[in-house]
């Protein structure tokens, strides 16, 4: 492996990564506040790519404003989705292991609609940015893969400024980690779970638009993609941020090196083996201990 | 003995649906139900009984059929040791998940399904056994005893003598010694181990018994549909049969049975809405989610209660003002 090859699979992996990160934050969110595993957060991620690509077939639009349409349709599909569905089946007080194969269900929905809306072929993303390689010391970085580590570390950073200095950030902590006491305290629990569901649909259409524009959009990127995240937030310990946000990168470098030094064929088989090999180590997650104050 | 009396009534309605839909066709699909019941009640012990999620069986089922149609179609052997083979193959197979039993809740169905990744990509790559993506084909019909099951009413049969089998075992198995230690570990793993009831050792036979289950059924699947692609024994297969248990109703052996039959027929009934027909299905199991604690099987019972109990308004009336008096 030379220095090049291991530098390329570095911005690939993060890049990668970052994009597991966005939508494992999400699903480690909605574990916290409601104990329900998220398992339609991929398609609320090919929701935002969705929206993104189509704001753009109609004007032409800078990348970062695309970037915010996806977000606000990723975020926008999270809300109605926790108020008609989830909302409702919390209030029918039904087990959660319903509501976590209604989420099976909510997924295979949105694929479909979007399969509908969208047509059953892979769309291109139009090039965001020039083709040309940055020169990096004799060899050449994508651009786009810089942007996308760049602009996805923003997010989080931005996700925990939010978490950590406003007043929703810190309600929805609250929330999640004492709902009886929050109640008390005169936070809506109803409410901020709502919240809790935008957010971190805003986060997955944030992801949607970047993997988007790495690869195509299509209405059934978001399964497998979804279903990596998992494997990330699980790997981060499921219930902390900053270990979904490790985790989520962790698991796109395991990829991405797995695919360069071992078989591209068994890239994601090697993730699977590193995640059960570290549950079995550390059954709450490697990075549950740092994650804990978050 | 009047839960014999269902029993045999129940039965007897399953035999005798070849003789009222013979379309073949149907009859296929049938099968299909019953090889799903198998698996929805493998999967029912796991979750319902011992309350162990998990997203693995479909790599069992994988393991199963392919272990069957490889030894019949390649090496000759003759069906019924093929079947046999394929249960414990799968079995033996499930003791490759024992470190990872003791797992809780999300980390376990995240792990299990880790499993089923790592199974389907081994179906998918090693083609020199499995076929790869072009799959297997003409995998043999059925023989046992000299006598082979060429028609799809035959195979229906033999599906139904199967998952009967099956039925009766795991139902015998839950109200067993084994089905009680399995209950109190669903419901207080703490007081059970207080109990002398070794945790890891039952929630591992658990998993092995589920494997033998779904491996069977494979076996059944390979001779049934006679061609094998990886692609049927990915994840969603897993969460497929999920959805089976928990819309049947979970904790529930005839619920199991209930939804694998519902969850395999209603695509085919909705066959007719065209490019609606799996946004449809996917809202059928979002409602039927919120419909009842108990899935189906719990569905009915509070049916029949509401229509028996049913007052009409004015003896609603007088039974309150007789309360009054």
């Amino acid at each position: 492996m030379s220095a090049e090859q291991f530098i390329q699979g570095i911005i690939g992996g993060l890049a990668i990564g970052c994009i597991y990160s966005l939508i494992a934050l999400g699903i480690t969110m909605i574990i916290r506040a409601t104990e329900i595993l998220h398992f339609a957060q991929g398609e609320l991620m090919m929701i935002g790519s969705m929206a993104g690509l189509s704001a753009m077939w109609m004007v032409d639009l800078p990348f970062v404003l695309v970037l915010v349409i996806g977000m606000i349709g990723g975020g926008v599909a999270a809300m109605l989705i926790e108020l008609s569905i989830y909302r409702t089946l919390r209030s029918l007080r039904v087990p959660l292991i319903n509501i976590v194969v209604a989420t099976f269900g909510v997924s295979l929905i949105l694929q479909n609609v979007a399969r509908l809306v969208w047509g059953s072929e892979p769309l291109r993303y139009p090039s965001l940015f020039t083709s040309r390689g940055i020169d990096l010391g004799g060899f050449a970085i994508s651009p786009q893969l810089i942007w996308i580590v760049v602009l996805g570390f923003a997010m989080m950073v931005i996700l925990q400024l939010f978490f950590r200095y406003t007043r929703l950030g810190v309600a929805m902590q609250a929330a999640a980690q004492d709902p009886e006491a929050a109640q008390l305290m005169g936070i809506s629990v109803k409410k901020t779970t709502t919240y809790t569901f935008v957010v971190a649909g805003v986060m997955a259409g944030a992801a949607g638009v970047l993997l988007g524009s790495l690869f195509f959009a299509s209405f059934n990127m978001g399964f497998l993609v979804g279903i990596k995240a998992f494997v990330a937030a699980t790997l981060g310990g499921l219930g902390s941020l900053t270990g979904a946000m490790l985790g989520g990168i962790a698991f796109g470098l395991i990829e991405t090196f797995a695919g360069v030094l071992i078989s591209t064929a068994y890239k994601d088989a090697v993730g699977m083996v590193v995640l059960i090999a570290i549950l079995l180590l550390a059954p709450s997650g490697i990075f549950i201990r740092a994650g804990r104050r978050i | 003995m009047k839960s014999a009396a269902v029993r045999v009534f129940v039965l007897g309605a399953f035999v005798a649906v070849p003789f009222i839909e013979t379309n073949s066709y149907w009859l296929h699909i049938f099968g299909v139900a019953l090889i799903g019941a198998i698996l929805a009640l493998g999967l029912q012990l796991l979750i319902g009984m011992a309350g162990l999620l998990s997203l693995g069986q479909g790599a069992f089922y994988g393991i199963g059929a392919y272990v069957s149609a490889v030894l019949t179609l390649h090496f000759g052997v003759p069906f019924p040791i093929a079947f046999f083979f394929a249960g414990v193959v799968a079995a033996l197979s499930s003791l490759l998940l024992v470190p990872i039993v003791k797992l809780q809740g999300s980390s376990l169905a995240v792990a299990t399904l880790g499993f089923n990744i790592i199974i389907y990509l081994v179906l998918l790559n090693e083609d020199w056994a499995t076929g790869g993506s072009y799959g297997l084909l003409n995998v043999p019909l059925p023989r046992i005893f000299g006598y082979e099951l060429t028609t799809e009413r035959d195979m229906y049969f033999f599906c139904l003598f199967v998952a009967a089998l099956v039925y009766l075992a795991l139902d015998r198995l839950v109200n067993s010694r084994f089905g009680r230690a399995l209950k109190a570990i669903s419901q207080d793993e703490d007081a059970a181990r207080a109990c002398g009831i070794s945790i890891n050792r039952y929630k591992s036979k658990c998993f092995l018994v589920a494997a033998f289950t779904a491996g069977i059924a494979g076996s059944l699947y390979a001779h049934h549909a006679r061609y094998l692609n990886p692609n049927d024994f990915t994840f969603t297969k897993s969460i497929e049969i999920l959805i089976m248990v928990v819309v049947g109703g979970l904790g529930s052996l005839p619920g199991a049975v209930i939804g694998a039959i519902v969850i395999v027929l209603m695509p085919e009934y909705l066959r007719s809405a065209g490019e609606l027909r799996l946004i449809l299905f996917g809202v059928l199991v979002v409602v039927l989610m919120g419909f009842s604690r108990g899935g189906i099987a719990g569905l009915a019972p509070m049916l029949v209660q509401r229509i028996t109990q049913y007052r009409l308004p004015w003896q609603a009336k007088v039974s309150e003002s007789r309360e009054m008096k």
